[in-house]
């Protein structure tokens, strides 16, 4: 099970009143948020700073999770935004010059079956998508990892995500 | 323990359910400036609409054809910009609408002669997107600070379009002007600037 899934879960049972599965959830989350973040910050003092402020934003703002919606995308929305908040402070640019190229509308697929439209894509092109759109590489720590140059790992990301796009508006005909 | 594993454990003693009446508090500082708006005008000038029965019905529908779709096209932007992860580009293309639209107007209303600028009562009207454009963009900010943004600039933009757009459709039932050069001037460019200040002071009024 991906683990955007399983906060999923996590989420919908937390919301149902457990409150062991709430905690379950906000431990996945940081230690999610800890990886992800410690890519953009290193792994300095600040990182633990930042891991908190965003757990903070997560528990003072989850009524802006609506009911049934997918976790990954609202989290890594309100990541990104205490991200860039912290550069800010800091006087550092935000713009995430690497990433912008691979970006895709969080909510474009947040409703859909994920694994069931990888799994009509080349092996290549799916296994693009997962690191750098699922498991939240960079372009070039998702190029290193599969030992290919960074255009061509971007360009294994477009020519996957518009073929997703296609087979998500066949499934809708 | 952690710093980070006390504050998980505060967090889920405290439980994952949401506040509640989590929209209501969306809309009500939205529905508290729109109805301040519209009651002064109201209890100020008195009975609405009266310029229909000399113009007919056309100059009030372009006004309101104009704001009310804005007001409500900005409020439903808010709501989702205030909603991280959430996609937001059709519903600002939405609010895009109504400015083409009364481009449009405007070109045609020119290429006949256009008239009816300045009129009688512009004062009045500035006045009205003066005083009640802040206000609306102040419930606006209110309202959009009880979720999430994190877009501020484009928020900010967004909730000066609703305070504009909701002075104007408050004031316009008793605004007696007609053309289209009058509108630009005294209700779309002063909504124009509503969204630059907010635009502007969005990252300030609107950070979490």
């Amino acid at each position: 099970m991906e683990q955007g899934d399983r906060l999923d879960l996590l989420m919908q049972r937390a919301r149902n009143g457990d409150a062991a599965a709430y905690r379950q959830f906000l431990s996945l989350a940081a230690t999610r948020l800890r990886s992800a973040l410690a890519r953009k910050i290193g792994n300095d003092g600040e990182l633990e700073d930042l891991v908190q402020e965003a757990l903070i934003a997560i528990h003072q703002k989850r009524h802006t999770l609506d009911p049934g919606r997918p976790v990954a995308p609202w989290l890594h929305a309100i990541a990104r935004y205490k991200l860039i908040d912290h550069w800010r402070k800091r006087g550092r640019s935000p713009v995430l010059h690497e990433d912008a190229d691979l970006a895709v509308a969080e909510d474009e697929f947040a409703t859909l079956d994920i694994d069931a439209l990888l799994a009509e894509l080349p092996q290549a092109q799916a296994e693009a998508i997962r690191l750098t759109q699922i498991e939240g590489l960079t372009g070039s720590e998702a190029s290193e990892r599969v030992g290919i140059g960074l255009s061509a790992m971007k360009l294994r990301v477009h020519r996957g995500m518009l073929r997703l796009k296609e087979l998500v508006a066949e499934d809708e005909k | 323990m952690s710093n980070t594993d006390d504050l998980i454990a505060n967090f889920a003693a405290q439980g994952a359910e949401p506040p509640p009446h989590v929209l209501r508090r969306f809309v009500l500082p939205l529905i508290a400036v729109s109805a301040i708006s519209a009651a002064f005008w109201l209890l100020l000038l008195g009975e609405p609409f009266t310029a229909a029965e000399r113009y007919g019905p056309l100059p009030m529908i372009a006004k309101w054809g104009f704001s009310l779709p804005l007001v409500f096209g900005s409020a439903y932007a808010l709501l989702a910009m205030g909603k991280p992860g959430q996609a937001v580009q059709g519903r600002l293309l939405f609010l895009a609408i109504p400015f083409a639209a009364a481009a449009a107007l405007l070109v045609v209303d020119l290429s006949n002669g256009g008239g009816g600028f300045p009129g009688e009562t512009w004062d009045r009207c500035l006045l009205a997107m003066g005083t009640f454009g802040p206000l609306c963009f102040a419930g606006a900010i209110v309202a959009t600070r009880w979720l999430a943004p994190t877009e501020l600039r484009k928020a900010g933009a967004v909730a000066g379009i609703f305070g504009g757009s909701v002075a104007m459709s408050a004031y316009a039932p008793f605004c007696p002007e007609l053309g289209m050069a009058f509108m630009t001037t005294f209700y779309i460019l002063p909504i124009l600037i509503m969204a630059g200040i907010g635009w502007l002071a969005g990252p300030k009024l609107l950070r979490w």
